[in-house]
């Protein structure tokens, strides 16, 4: 991280897309860096609270997204430099401040960064961000490279305090978690002070507001089309260019030099894709009879591209457009140069050349080696015995209940490794609206049980007000909250319950039992390493109606593995009677911790010991008594 | 005794029927089959094809003639009351005993007294009153414990579930205290084909019983009308009165036997045991007298160890008198009856008796 505060203009370095993003910020004097972590651009704030006390910035991870941009905007409206780092959920979770900011207007640079997930590699939906630019009249813009992560961050904050606006700055998985080279720029010399004036109020003459949104929007258009973020390489003459922004850029270099197209094909690079830079656009268009538009997620550039291609059918003439709509890119996934090269090839009616003929066939083949290995909890998770215990007390209540889920590590609870017991996922803190509802169904013959699970993070970020929906309506639901101690499945960054904040310093925290006892549910917190006590407290509470919350209390074992020395276990083989027990392997087949593995040769079981974290959990299941800890006496 | 039968059948034949009597045969034999309060389930099918839990548990085929073999090398002659050396009233003499116990302290003071004398080296027993009403089952070493376990709640606790941690643990020399599905059950693993260690249980005493109820109804039913957790004793006084009588120690409670049939086990519906017929001694009630109880000696190890407790003066007994006997025979041949037409009602089929396999001649007396 020392690379974030190098005071060398003009030194070359390796940096990841969200330093870069970061050191952008920092090049820009960013005061306030307020996010929710977990996401693409978690890396963001990350790094900005590390070189907080350097640059005398005020960084907190936030408790939701909403909040974190609210409270961003705080810093913005006192004049400050202020941005908010988010994935495309978190965008959604702003969404209806976002719609009334726009309006009511900002003071200081205020940056939005969404960082999209296409193909949900780490989330629960896909989802284009870009389209709440157009939605929201908010000026977009998108890097293209490392290089233009940083210098189009610390642009974004001069665009957002020109026009008195947010503006979004629009990232993807690839980008912000790959590395490049950026040359840095100036450390600036900070001198604001913080300090409220004026008005900002969404609500007031709000038609006559949005009409002043509208002409700040072709304000916007007029400064994008002088931006040297928007560029066109090739050939003078090109009759066939490709449009394209963000991630699609080197993409598509790449795809025009694998298929020799260079001499040909040109290629129009847009950095800021909302509102369209209309003269740019068309200027670089006329003479041109194809185009191919690439870009990630949602056809967004193509449709406004097609629109413009409409109102200027008089000066350009017909120009046939390639893309998802033609059917050559998907407009789903992440985008890639293979999905480039074949979309220009098959227009273009070449044949791509593969690197090696057999390349097809030799990667099957080689596939074939890899163990077939389903997605599952970490050794020592706390999740795993949490969802045994669920799975065993539903299955003794016998009435058919079931899980409503959330988003979190747990929801791997829906497959082997948590016995497929979620049985919803959505956003965070469905699973416990989900419930509330479900709970309210009595009246028509409805006699499940209904457990919502719910993350100790996202009980904080949206599950509070429907707990006390399902208290004042009295629905019939028990919560379990998986509390592990902290955002694990993201890095494990603290939220109100961990005592310490974004840079380290300790913090007063916020009890989960303490919100549920004000909230007025009966709350009950346990182990759920005490597997057999665990599985009778829930059956007993399922038995019970109303709204009742059980916290399952038991740190992520991955942290607690890190801070201290771990029992070591053992299979005792002489214990183990193999196929012999009854038990059909339960340990390695049915409780499934990747830690226990069948011995082959000796046809028992076995710990692995690189692998087991010391939980002990599989010693209290194993029905011979079999698996010990190292040194105790047996 | 039936081959290729599994959890799964189990639980299709047994649990989701309503026919599982929660005796705990099938708990603590493996990490698959769990129970709380009275509820027992399979967590998850363990995927074989033959399970112990099928064959030892006491509504799946049971071959009441080869039961009969294996227990007491015998048949039955009497198909009323199973096989027996003899019947007789008895009671505790020691009176503090009889002061704790459901009737005249017979289970009690032999327990006791099998504990006292190293008989035995531990005691499966049931705590009634527990938590909130819900028995549980007590592994008990020192004979004081035996009273703590003195009297009913009409609710079954997993007996042998506890039976089996205390087996695997290595324990044997044990006695047990059970009802009669869970003493069959007992039996069944006994004689099983399957390794187990039930072998280890030597001194089994039965108690009669005609239904047991369910947990879940029955607490939430009581809760109205009680503290639960002042309850002390509960009652069913002799016929007429038709009443249950619930003391705690802030007064008593009595209501229509009525109100709580409805939270019978169904599984009782179809129990053709009313006396614990597979026991060593098997001891009840004597309809119309408090403190005395009915001992009916099964086994040659049961008549040696009750002619010891009674050389011992653990316990007074004296004949039960012919009209009595008469009386107990005609009530276990009701419930006899009373369950074929129950089980042939859920079947259709008046050849199809679900579990039980009974002789010629118990089916000419019963079906």
């Amino acid at each position: 991280m020392v690379t974030l505060e190098l005071n060398q203009p003009g030194k070359t370095v390796l940096m990841m897309g969200d330093e870069a993003i970061a050191r952008g910020a920092i090049e820009a004097g960013v005061d306030f860096c307020a996010s929710y972590p977990g996401t693409p651009a978690t890396e963001i704030p990350e790094s900005l609270a590390r070189v907080a006390d350097r640059f005398n910035i005020y960084a907190e991870w936030s408790t939701n997204e909403i909040v974190a941009f609210e409270a961003a905007t705080a810093a913005s409206l006192a004049g400050l430099r202020a941005i908010v780092a988010m994935k495309q959920n978190g965008v959604n979770v702003c969404a209806d401040f976002l719609m009334t900011v726009n309006l009511a207007g900002t003071n200081g640079g205020l940056v939005l960064v969404a960082a999209d997930d296409p193909s949900a590699i780490s989330s629960s939906n896909e989802q284009d961000s870009r389209s709440y630019a157009r939605y929201a009249d908010l000026p977009l813009l998108e890097p293209a490279d490392f290089q233009e992560a940083k210098d189009m961050t610390k642009w974004a904050f001069e665009v957002s305090e020109k026009l008195g606006l947010p503006c979004i700055l629009r990232s993807v998985t690839r980008l912000s978690h790959s590395r490049g080279n950026v040359k840095l720029g100036e450390l600036p010399e900070k001198k604001r002070a913080a300090k409220f004036e004026g008005v900002y109020i969404s609500g007031a003459f709000v038609a006559a507001q949005h009409a002043a949104l509208h002409q700040k929007l072709e304000q916007a258009r007029e400064i994008f089309e002088g931006s040297r973020f928007n560029f066109y390489v090739g050939p003078k003459k090109a009759k066939f260019v490709i449009v394209t922004s963000g991630s699609g850029w080197l993409y598509s270099r790449e795809a025009v030099a694998a298929l020799g197209l260079e001499g040909k094909v040109g290629i129009l690079k847009m950095g800021t894709t909302w509102p369209l830079p209309e003269k740019f656009v068309v200027d670089h268009l006329k003479n041109v009879t194809e185009i191919l538009i690439v870009e990630e997620v949602d056809p967004f550039l193509e449709q406004n591209i097609k629109i413009l291609l409409a109102e200027q059918a008089k000066t350009l003439g017909p120009i046939e457009v390639y893309g998802a709509k033609s059917g050559h890119l998907p407009a789903y996934g992440e985008m890639n140069q293979d999905k480039v090269t074949a979309a220009l090839a098959s227009i273009k009616g070449l044949q791509p050349k593969t690197r090696d003929e057999k390349y097809i066939e030799k990667s099957r083949e080689a596939i074939t080696c890899i163990p077939l290995r389903m997605p599952t909890f970490c050794t020592g998770c706390p999740h795993r015995a949490s969802l045994w215990v669920i799975k065993s007390a539903l299955k003794l209540d016998g009435r058919d209940g079931f899980v409503t889920g959330d988003i979190g590590c747990y929801s791997l609870g829906a497959g082997p490794a948590g016995y497929f017991q979620l049985k919803t996922i959505h956003c965070m803190g469905a699973g416990i609206g989900l419930a509330n509802g479900f709970g309210k169904l009595d009246k028509f013959g409805f006699n499940q049980p209904v457990i919502a699970v719910c993350g100790d993070s996202t009980f904080y970020h949206a599950a509070i007000p429907a707990l006390i929906n399902a208290r004042v309506n009295n629905s019939n639901v028990l919560m379990v909250v998986l509390d592990n101690g902290g955002t694990a499945m993201t890095g494990f960054q603290p939220h109100p319950g961990s005592g310490f904040d974004a840079c380290g310093r300790p913090a007063p925290t916020v009890e989960i039992e303490n919100i549920c006892k004000a909230i007025g549910v009966e709350v009950r917190v346990r182990d759920p390493f005490e597997v057999s006590q665990a599985v009778q407290d829930i059956y007993d509470m399922l038995q019970e109606n109303g709204p009742r919350v059980m916290v399952f209390r038991r740190r992520c074992f991955r942290i607690e593995a890190k801070e201290k020395l771990q029992e070591k276990y053992y299979v005792d083989q002489t214990k183990c009677i193999g196929d012999d027990c009854g038990c059909a392997r339960f340990c390695s087949r049915v409780f499934n911790c990747p830690g226990i593995i069948w011995d082959q040769e000796a046809q028992k079981a076995k710990i692995d010991e690189v692998v087991c974290t010391g939980c002990g959990v599989c010693a209290t299941l194993c029905p011979r008594g079999a698996i010990m800890v190292r040194g105790a006496a047996s | 005794m039936e081959a290729g039968k599994s959890s799964s059948d189990l639980e299709q034949e047994v649990f989701s029927q309503d026919l599982c009597t929660s005796c705990g045969a099938c708990v603590n034999i493996c990490p698959y089959i769990k129970v709380v309060k009275d509820k027992v389930a399979v967590i998850e099918p363990c995927g074989l094809t033959e399970g112990k839990c099928y064959d030892f548990c006491p509504r799946t085929l049971t071959d009441i003639a080869a039961l009969d073999r294996s227990v007491f090398g015998k048949t039955r002659t009497d198909y009323s009351l199973g096989p027996y050396i003899s019947i007789e009233m008895a009671q505790a003499k020691d009176s503090e005993v009889r002061c704790r116990a459901q009737y005249g302290g017979v289970v009690s003071a032999l327990i006791k007294y099998a504990l006292d004398t190293g008989e035995i080296s531990n005691a499966v027993l049931t705590r009634p009153f527990d938590v909130a009403l819900m028995p549980s089952s007590v592994l008990a070493e020192e004979s004081s414990q035996s009273l703590e376990c003195a009297g009913s709640n009409y609710i079954s606790s997993a007996t042998l579930a506890k039976m089996n941690e205390a087996t695997k643990q290595g324990k044997d020399s044990l006695g047990l205290v059970g009802i009669p599905c869970q003493v069959m059950a007992l039996r069944k693993m006994q004689s099983s084909k399957h390794e187990t260690r039930a072998k280890g249980v030597k001194l089994v005493i039965g108690l009669f019983c005609t239904w047991a109820l369910s947990y879940k109804g029955f607490s939430e039913f009581l809760r109205e009308k009680v503290d639960l957790s002042k309850v002390r004793r509960i009652d069913i006084p002799p016929p007429p009165a038709n009443i249950m009588v619930v003391e705690t120690a802030a007064g008593d409670a009595r209501f229509s036997l009525d109100e709580v049939r409805k939270f019978i086990k169904p599984t009782c519906g179809v129990c053709y045991d009313m006396t614990s017929e597979f026991a060593d001694i098997s001891v009840g009630m004597v309809e119309g007298i408090e403190d005395w109880n009915t001992l009916i000696v099964r086994t040659p190890a049961g008549r040696k160890f009750i002619d010891k407790a009674k050389k011992a003066g653990v316990i007074n007994a004296k004949p039960l008198e012919q009209t009595r006997l008469e009386h107990l025979k005609q009530a276990s041949s009701i419930k006899k009856k009373r369950a074929v037409d129950a089980i042939q009602k859920r079947t259709n089929d008046k050849k199809n008796l679900l579990y039980l396999r009974l002789s010629a001649q118990e089916k000419k007396k019963y079906v």
